[in-house]
This record gives structure tokens, C-alpha cells and sequence, in this order.
């Protein structure tokens, strides 16, 4: 009898949430004055991406209350607010392509924006693929994303291989100084088993050839990217001249923490998701004189109209987020931004809510904003802005290649601290 | 075979067939429900028939997978080239290359993952109880992790297949058809093994295996071609979710120990492990229940769905099944006599 009236209770309960979805469709919801538009987002808000996925939410939040704060979207003569709905993906691939569908069959969202990691929305694009749904994505950056022939995937940001070219090239020029052929450079590589990673592997091999370097170490890190002592004990017998760690956030944390404990000697460090991590917060003096790719940094010289310059937009994001106070504003962040704004300013181009014409009117995309011109390629990357390579030197993040972005020179050999 | 349960088999098959039409925007699910149907029921044969509780089933499930996209990739392009991390830049497929690809991959999938239960099963089945349990599951995080470094097949950023070449709505009927289509023939299947010979045998391996063994029956063939069996057709329901998910790695979708591999053991023992109808009701007691909860508690479903598996563990160990059949025994055909009750005969 008592479960047959815990039966009763748990289908009451349901019948109720189900009758609650159905009144609560959409009358014309009202936003600070103007229409709701409403996108859609898988993100990654726990596991093992949460990290950098609560960065990109950041990021979309902050610019859609900008927008707000600034009379939203004018299409035609009518205004709106964008309205995002949002669902953690758990950081699992086949969890945000479910989302996605039910997004777009459920919620009948008819724009998305990406979720956090190349493997994420390498997921979740067949999907918005199949159902020609636009999505502007800015935290996807594989190569393998934009070889599909995918014609509703836009990506804000630079492709990976992008990020340490610079680094490997910064690496051969410093042996040359050095009176060494680029040739005799040794690299070590340890990097994620996931698609973002190893395409950043992929580019880093692809430049070590072209100089003729050798790669000495070519590791995977372990899956849950928390520890990574056997591959150092390698690296401190291998003694090679530029060691470079790609993970997301977790890897770079892991990376910092154990080259100290290991005082890890090598002259040139490269990792990517450094200001993500907080390495300089959580290890200090440990962090010096290591390279960081970065997709934007807030000392560049990028503005618009909206969110002004580069550093001011990291001033307001740090009023808006208590929670980097004392912290780089990561470029995750500013990159989801960017993402919300493509989307504005392709709405605003289009004059329509239509989505073949709004993808028309992204394809066309010409955008100069404080996260760095975009304009997408047929593939639909940004093929308009470069990557930055950042060196933390005492504490600071300082711009060191390439050289029309440069600030300051970099520090060489980098000693164990 | 009585008069009702034609009609109720009849009535069964025409729902599965109209299913799709009258739930339009519940395809999706639809079809995944019928591959916790299949994963169930294959599940119970070593389980529930056999008494060999495996962990590493969902083997078979990524195996499939792998096995059937580089068939169909393979087919048209260099499989190195085309899961490159820096990318191949191959995505042309016609719609015959495509559909000869679903088709010799499904097949090839299902050949591929028998052999490995017969080979796996040899080895494995020494093992008894929950060193079973251990030694298949230990296989299915091994071949994760092998797959998962293993270059040619795009290791751990695993592969993306090409979208369904025609209208959506189609593609999302052709894989409910799919999958649907080789439930309908694994239940008959069953229904009819379990009723023979070799369904008496392994029904007498799970009850007692040394005394089977000294019955004269050859309980390592009997435990390899069941396994393989299964195997078979898991295989095929991982080569069609391949193609139906697009894109999948090797870790959280094709060898995904910790969901679907676990979801098949609870489906199994929600319904009632060891009957025919056990894991299908099983499957979608579990399904209805998981994409509710995913719906509509979403932030608490790993709780909901740890309590059902407590409340089922707690109240129903037999599953439902074997809670009906202690309730209404006379459903199952069973007839209690005052002085001489007889055993369950559909059991």
C-alpha cells in the first residue's frame, strides 16, 4: 500500500511538471523593455571542463547584459534581449549532443551558442548541422572542426595549431643566437588525449618538422589530468630545449604545480590555459618565466564601440564577477563575448529573425571588436585575428611574440625557481 | 501459444511500427529505448539465463561502433588521413557510399564483436561469480584505453561519422527502424531459444554448472556461443548508434563503462533477471524514468536515479517480473494447489 501511494505521488508530481512545461511556452517573453530572443547552450558547468565552461558562461552573461544596458538588438524597428538557455553538458560529449536536441526539438531554440572544448562542439555540431541551426561557437578551436564542410558552425577564435608556432619559433631563433643549428632543438610534448590537445600536438610536430627538430618526448597526459610525474621524470633525463603541455585548465594547473615540486629545469616552457588555471594565483614565483598562448590579451590594442577597449572590457568583467578579483580575466571569457556580439551584429545585418538569413548575414561577418577582428572563412573559423604567446615574468603576464604585439623581450633560459 | 497472446504480440508489433508516427517528436528516444532494450535482453542471456554476470558487455557496444565506422569510412577514404587530429578534410560521402557503409558495418560489426566473445569468452570464462564481473569489466576499460590511444582510429578525440544524407525526419525513422528492427528479431529470437534444448542447457549451467558439466553437457560451447550471440547483437545496435550519434570518442560514448554499461545490469534487474519480458519492461521503466528525470529534474537525476537503483535493490530484488510472479502467480501460468505447490513453469 505504500508504494502503491509512492507510485501515485511520484506520477502526480510528474503529471504536474509536465503540465507546468506546457503552460510556461513562450508568450512573447519581455526583457528589459524589449522582445526575448532566445539562444541555446550546452556548458560545461561541471566536470571535468567546469573551470573554463563557468569562464564562458561568464563571458555570454556579461555581454548579453551590455547588450541589454544598451537598448539590445534593433532588427527591423522592433528591439530584443537575447535570452539564453542554459544546460551542463556534464564535459560529455555524447550528453551535450542530447542537449542539443532537446534544445532545438524541445525548447525550439533556432540559435545556439557553442559549449566549452574542441571535443564538445566537435559533438555537438553535427547536430546543429542536421537541424540547420546556426551557432556561433568561441571555445571549439581543433582543425578537425572546420574540415566537415560544416555551413552553421562559426568559431570566434583561432584554430590550434595557432597557438605555439610561436613558441617553437621563438625556440629555434634562441638556438641560433645561441650559435645552434634550429635543427638541434629537442622537444618534448605531453599533452590531453582530446581533440583540442592533440591538435595543438599536431601543429607543435608540423613546425618541429619544418625546422627539423626532433621530438624526444611525445606523451599523452593521463586521463583525469592530475598528475604527470612520470613524463617529468622523463623530461629531467631527456634534458630537452623547449617542453610544451597542453590540457585545458587542469593540465596547466597540474603542469605548474609538479614542474616546481619537481624543479623541472628546461630553458623554454610552453602550456596553454594558463590565466584559465590562475597559475600565477595558485603558484606564484613557480609560474615565472613560462610561455602562454593566449587567443587575447587586455594589454592589446583591439576596441569597439560597445565594449570599448580590451582593457576596459576587463575592467567592467571584473566589476560585473567578484570572482576574479586579483585575477587575469582568461581569454575564454572574452572570446564568449566576442561570440554574443557576432551574433548581434548579424541579427542587426540581417534585419530579420530568419535563420537562413541571419547564417547569411554570419557568413558575411567584417567585425572589428575588443577581442580582435573576426571574419570567418567558408569553413567557418576567424581567420582575422593572430594568437598571442604571453611570458609570466615576476608575476606578470607580458606579451612576447610575435613581435608586432610584443611589449617586452622574452626571458631566456627560464631557471628553475 | 494461446488465442490472447497472438493478439497481444500482434497489438505489440503494430505500436512498435507506429510508435515513431504517433510520438513525432520523441523519435530520438524512441530509438534509444529500444537499443536499452537490446542491450537489456543480450545482457540476460549470460546474466540473467546463464548466471555469468558481465560487466564488459558495453565492449561489444564500442567495439561495434569502431568496427562499423571504419568500415564505412574505410570504404571511400584512407582511414588514417581522414581521423587525423589536424584534420583530413574528407567529408564528401554519397548516399549509396553512405548506405552501403551502415549496412556492410552493421553486419561487420556484429561478425566482428561474436569472434571477440568467443575468443574473450575463452579466456574469461574460467572465471566464475564476481571475478567474472571483474575480468569483462577490467576487458572494457582495457579496450577503452587501447582505442583511446590508438592513432588510426583519431584516439581519444574519436571519430566523426557523415550526417544522414537525406531529410532529417527520415534519418530519424530509419534509425528507430533500425534499431527497432533488430529488437523485434532479437525477442523472437530469444523467444524461441529460450524454448529449446539450448535454453534448457544454459538455464542448468546457471543452476548448477559442475553437475551440468556432469550431465554431459559442454558447458565452455554453451557459454561461448551464448556470449557470442550477444555479442552479435550488440555489436550491431553500437554500429547503428555510430552512425546515429555522428560523433562519438572512445571514452564517455563508445566503451562508456560507467552509463549504458551499468544502465543494462539495472535495467535488467528492474525488470527481472532470468524471464523474457524482464528486460524489455526493465528497459523501459528505466528509460521512461531517466529522460523524466533528465527533463524535468535536471541537477538532481544522478539522485533520482541512484534512489531508484536503491528503492529496486530494497524492494524488488526479483525485478518486476518476479515481484508479479510472486504476487499473480497465476498470470504466469502457475497453478497453486493446496497440498502440492508446483514450481513457476514460465520462469
Amino acid at each position: 500500500m505504500k508504494i502503491l501511494s509512492a507510485i501515485t505521488a511520484c506520477l502526480s508530481g510528474s503529471v504536474l511538471l509536465f503540465s507546468g512545461a506546457a503552460f510556461s511556452a513562450d508568450e512573447a517573453k519581455q526583457i528589459n523593455g524589449c522582445e526575448a530572443l532566445t539562444l541555446g547552450a550546452a556548458i560545461s558547468l561541471t566536470g571535468k571542463y567546469a573551470t573554463n565552461g563557468i569562464h564562458a558562461k561568464n563571458g555570454y552573461e556579461f555581454a548579453i547584459s551590455k547588450i541589454s544596458e544598451a537598448g539590445g538588438i534593433n532588427i527591423g524597428d522592433k528591439c530584443y534581449n537575447f535570452d539564453v538557455i542554459y544546460y551542463d553538458d556534464e564535459s560529455k560529449g555524447d550528453r551535450g549532443a542530447t542537449l542539443a536536441e532537446r534544445l532545438i526539438n524541445q525548447d525550439k531554440v533556432q540559435y545556439m551558442l557553442g559549449p566549452y572544448s574542441s571535443g564538445l562542439t566537435k559533438a555537438i555540431a553535427p547536430v546543429t548541422e542536421k537541424y540547420q541551426i546556426p551557432m556561433v561557437e568561441a571555445e571549439g578551436a581543433s582543425r578537425s572542426l572546420f574540415n566537415k564542410g560544416y555551413k552553421y558552425l562559426f568559431a570566434v577564435l583561432s584554430t590550434s595549431e595557432q597557438y605555439l608556432a610561436s613558441a617553437v619559433a621563438l625556440a629555434a631563433e634562441k638556438a641560433e643566437e645561441a650559435g645552434k643549428d634550429a635543427s638541434s632543438v629537442k622537444i618534448a610534448v605531453a599533452v590531453e588525449n582530446d581533440p583540442f590537445s592533440l591538435d595543438i600536438r599536431a601543429g607543435v610536430l608540423e613546425d618541429a618538422k619544418k625546422f627539423g627538430m626532433k621530438a624526444v618526448i611525445d606523451e599523452k597526459l593521463p586521463r583525469d589530468l592530475s598528475d604527470m610525474s612520470a613524463i617529468l621524470t622523463k623530461v629531467k633525463l631527456l634534458k630537452p630545449d623547449l617542453l610544451i603541455v597542453s590540457g585545458h585548465s587542469k593540465g596547466a594547473a597540474t603542469a605548474v604545480r609538479q614542474i616546481g615540486e619537481m624543479k623541472i629545469n628546461v630553458p623554454m616552457i610552453a602550456l596553454t590555459h594558463c590565466e584559465a588555471a590562475d597559475v600565477t594565483g595558485k603558484f606564484g614565483d613557480t609560474a615565472n618565466d613560462i610561455l602562454c598562448s593566449t587567443q587575447w590579451a587586455e594589454s592589446l590594442s583591439y576596441e569597439d564601440a560597445l565594449f570599448g577597449t580590451a582593457s576596459n572590457y576587463e575592467q567592467e568583467f571584473k566589476a560585473t564577477f567578484s570572482d576574479y578579483d586579483g585575477k587575469k580575466v582568461p581569454y575564454q571569457s572574452a572570446q564568449a563575448t566576442a561570440a554574443v556580439y557576432v551574433f548581434k551584429d548579424a541579427f542587426e545585418r540581417a534585419g530579420t529573425t530568419d535563420k537562413e538569413a541571419v547564417r547569411e548575414a554570419l557568413t558575411a561577418t567584417d567585425l572589428q571588436t575588443f577581442y580582435g577582428p573576426i571574419k570567418f572563412s567558408e569553413a567557418g573559423n576567424n581567420i582575422a585575428k593572430p594568437m598571442v604567446l604571453r611570458q609570466i615574468q615576476d608575476g606578470e603576464y607580458n606579451v612576447v611574440a610575435p613581435s608586432a604585439f610584443a611589449s617586452h623581450k622574452v626571458n631566456w633560459p627560464r631557471e628553475a625557481q | 501459444m494461446t488465442a490472447l497472446k497472438v493478439i497481444l504480440y500482434i497489438v505489440l508489433l503494430a505500436f512498435t511500427v507506429a510508435a515513431p508516427f504517433l510520438f513525432p517528436d520523441f523519435r530520438t528516444q524512441l530509438a534509444t529505448l529500444w537499443l536499452m532494450i537490446v542491450v537489456s535482453l543480450t545482457w540476460d542471456m549470460t546474466g540473467g539465463q546463464m548466471g555469468y554476470n558481465s560487466l564488459g558487455n558495453i565492449f561489444f557496444y564500442g567495439t561495434g561502433m569502431y568496427v562499423a565506422a571504419v568500415i564505412s569510412i574505410g570504404l571511400v577514404y584512407d582511414v588514417a588521413e581522414y581521423t587525423s587530429a589536424a584534420g583530413g578534410g574528407m567529408n564528401d560521402f554519397t548516399p549509396v557510399q553512405y548506405f552501403t557503409g551502415v549496412g556492410l558495418g552493421m553486419l561487420g560489426a556484429g561478425i566482428f564483436c561474436a569472434l571477440c566473445a568467443l575468443i574473450l569468452g575463452y579466456i574469461l570464462f574460467g572465471l566464475r561469480g564476481p571475478y567474472f564481473a571483474i575480468g569483462t569489466l577490467g576487458v572494457a576499460i582495457a579496450a577503452g584505453e587501447l582505442v583511446s590511444n590508438w592513432e588510426w582510429v583519431g584516439g581519444g578525440q574519436g571519430i566523426t561519422l557523415p550526417v544522414y544524407p537525406a531529410d532529417l525526419d527520415e534519418g530519424k525513422l530509419f534509425f528507430y527502424f533500425l534499431f527497432a528492427g533488430t529488437g523485434v528479431i532479437l525477442f523472437i529470437f530469444l523467444r524461441w531459444l529460450y524454448g529449446t534444448r539450448f535454453g534448457a542447457a544454459i538455464n542448468a549451467i546457471r543452476d548448477d554448472e559442475e553437475k551440468a558439466e556432469a550431465m554431459g553437457i559442454h558447458t565452455m560451447r554453451y557459454k561461448l556461443v551464448t556470449w557470442s550471440m550477444a555479442g552479435f547483437f550488440v555489436g550491431i545496435v553500437g554500429a547503428i548508434s555510430a552512425f546515429q550519434l555522428i560523433s562519438f570518442e572512445p571514452l564517455e560514448s563508445a566503451y562508456q563503462t560507467i552509463n549504458l554499461g551499468i544502465f543494462m545490469v539495472v535495467c535488467v534487474l528492474l525488470g527481472g533477471k532470468g524471464t523474457l519480458w524482464g528486460p524489455v519492461i526493465g528497459a523501459i521503466v528505466f528509460h521512461v524514468f531517466k529522460e523524466v528525470t533528465w527533463n524535468y529534474l535536471l541537477g538532481w537525476q544522478w539522485v533520482a536515479l541512484g534512489a531508484l537503483i536503491v528503492v529496486t535493490v530494497v524492494y524488488f530484488q526479483d525485478g518486476i517480473m518476479g515481484w508479479l510472479a510472486h504476487r499473480k502467480p497465476e498470470w504466469f501460468g502457475v497453478r497453486v494447489e493446496k497440498n502440492d505447490a508446483t514450481e513457476g513453469a514460465d520462469r
